[in-house]
């Protein structure tokens, strides 16, 4: 009798852990769902990303929230991968003075959660810039195109979509 | 008997595996959360309403040579004063006027003026909840800043889209004029379901001192830069002249000067030919200044196929004829960013460069108007970012204004 009641409380004790098991996962899996994972962009990371890549063509889009053009990229770019999975394609935010949620919202807008996202730390605008390209002055969009050997092609201004869809989708 | 003592059994393994994997789940979610905690102390942003926390500063000197330096912190709009041109500054004061969402980073900054009778003027770009709408806000004081007026709207189209980018002038009399890049053109086009680029530069001319408070409005341009700060300066005639970075046919963005002639309609002049095509942001304006012989001086960026880098040019007929421009700073070290002043027969440019470590103030000036300059010179260092350099002027002396983050604003005489 005693071991019986023990066996209804371990039960419940069961359902309640398992129920808060999943809730939590469900949860966690929720908030990724909603929020991009972004990683502080500098030296280390860069060559991390390269490394990634390396062995196919991809692209660098680097943009701002003070950036009208570069929303229409965002939006290019929201577009091709909803009609091709897996595009092999880095974002990187350039504004120092802007919060979190600010970028975070644009992402989530243009559904670009799937994308490997940085973003650069206050007061290091130019030195990332300077890893990337000290060549370029920080005009923006700015989009490199690497190929499949790492080297790198870049140009400023809002691509063409033709050129971009040529360049992630091969054939 | 021997049955219950396995279910038992079977139903503690299960618990302690459960214990374990909900364990796990919240040990992998702490590693989230110190992660992004790890990054937010690393960054260690500088948070106080303290000038040297400041993203950028405006400084303008008032006529009785009192150096004035503003800055915005937190929705408010903070200054202090100089007696002795920037050597000490009194305690810092906030304008007493609500808190509202002031643009203050980059090419987008709140602006300071004077007239001669105590009036203090400020203008700001207030930005909107959507995304790039923003309009120009203005307040003055006419008791040297023990008040400020309750701000007004100086875009009178009642629209939602960007009106930011403000530049203004107070002449001695107090007469405001306030020049901004606005969007309503674009934003009347897409409304019809077609195409617009660029924005267009409006005008708005008020003088509170004499009640004429309202702001008329007043297109000047269409089709300009829509992110790079606008360059005024008034000339002899009292005639408000405007250089930005225009639109001419497919995306070449070049420079472009007017000159609001009393008598005629103002005409856009071309002025840079560096041929630089981008459907972007440079995120870089020119520099403006005119002297005693109606000479224009003029600096700008550009990365074109026929021009890359600072330029310096002048012309004596309002941008109808130019000098050959003079190549400024040093393009490989990110010369960027140019500022320009003339003051008696000597003229200043300066602008900022980036060592990959180290960003650097440079300046260059001419005692012959700018006909020669003497090599360049380095005269300060930031080590966590830099504003934008600006020259301003007082009597004779010309001084520069560099907001470096976290290290402190540093202005002096050059």
């Amino acid at each position: 009798m005693i071991n019986h009641d023990n066996n209804k409380f371990i039960i419940a004790l069961v359902a309640w852990l398992m129920t808060t098991l999943i809730n939590t996962t469900l949860m966690a899996k929720e908030t990724a769902k909603e929020t991009a994972k972004e990683t502080a962009f500098d030296a280390v990371e860069f060559e991390q990303i390269k490394q990634l890549q390396m062995g196919r063509p991809w692209l660098m889009l680097l943009w701002s929230v003070d950036c009208p053009p570069c929303f229409k990229e965002l939006k290019m770019i929201s577009n091709l991968s909803q009609q091709v999975e897996g595009l092999a394609i880095v974002i990187v935010n350039t504004d120092e003075q802007v919060e979190a949620s600010e970028r975070q919202q644009i992402i989530d807008d243009y559904q670009l959660q799937q994308f490997q996202h940085f973003y650069f730390e206050d007061g290091k605008n130019d030195h990332n810039r300077f890893v990337i390209d000290p060549s370029w002055y920080g005009e923006l969009p700015r989009s490199y195109f690497v190929d499949a050997n790492g080297k790198f092609h870049g140009k400023s201004g809002l691509i063409n979509e033709a050129i971009l869809s040529k360049w992630l989708i091969p054939n | 008997m021997n049955q219950n003592i396995n279910i038992t059994r079977y139903i503690w393994l299960t618990l302690s595996a459960l214990l374990l994997l909900s364990h796990t789940v919240a040990a992998e979610n702490h590693k989230h959360m110190t992660a992004d905690k790890g990054v937010k102390t690393s960054t260690q942003p500088c948070q106080s309403a303290e000038i040297r926390c400041a993203k950028t500063v405006t400084s303008a000197f008032a006529p009785n040579g009192d150096l004035w330096r503003l800055w915005s912190h937190d929705q408010r709009l903070h200054y202090q004063v100089s007696a002795d041109k920037g050597q000490s500054f009194s305690a810092s004061k906030q304008v007493d006027i609500a808190a509202e969402n002031i643009s203050a980073r980059n090419e987008n900054r709140p602006k300071i003026a004077f007239d001669k009778l105590n009036g203090v003027y400020l203008s700001w770009a207030r930005a909107g909840e959507k995304k790039y709408t923003a309009d120009v806000r203005f307040s003055y004081s006419a008791d040297y800043g023990k008040q400020f007026s309750e701000p007004v709207t100086v875009n009178n189209d009642n629209l939602l889209t960007g009106h930011s980018f403000n530049e203004l002038h107070v002449s001695a009399d107090g007469q405001v004029s306030i020049v901004w890049l606005d969007g309503r053109l674009s934003y009347q086009l897409r409304k019809q379901g077609k195409e617009a680029n660029g924005s267009a530069i409006f005008l708005a001319q008020a003088n509170p001192s004499k009640n004429t408070a309202e702001f008329t409005n007043k297109q000047l341009a269409n089709g300009t830069c829509v992110c790079c700060r606008i360059a005024i300066d008034v000339n002899q005639n009292a005639e408000l002249a405007v250089f930005w970075r225009h639109i001419f046919g497919d995306n070449i963005r070049e420079f472009a000067l007017l000159t609001l002639n009393k008598k005629q309609q103002p005409s856009l002049l071309q002025i840079s030919h560096d041929h630089w095509r981008i459907n972007g942001c440079p995120h870089q304006g020119g520099g403006l200044s005119i002297d005693q012989n109606n000479r224009y001086h003029m600096v700008w960026f550009n990365q074109g196929d026929k021009g890359k880098g600072i330029f310096y040019a002048s012309s004596i007929d309002a941008g109808k004829t130019l000098t050959t421009p003079l190549s400024i700073g040093k393009q490989s070290a990110q010369a960027s960013h140019p500022h320009v002043i003339q003051n008696q027969n000597k003229v200043d440019i300066v602008w900022t460069q980036f060592t990959g470590t180290e960003h650097q103030l440079w300046s260059q000036s001419s005692i012959d108007n700018g006909k020669t300059f003497a090599p360049a010179k380095q005269l300060a260092q930031a080590k966590f970012g830099a504003d934008r350099p600006f020259l301003i002027k007082h009597g004779n002396r010309n001084y520069i204004s560099w907001q470096r983050p976290q290290q402190g604003h540093w202005i002096t005489a050059l």
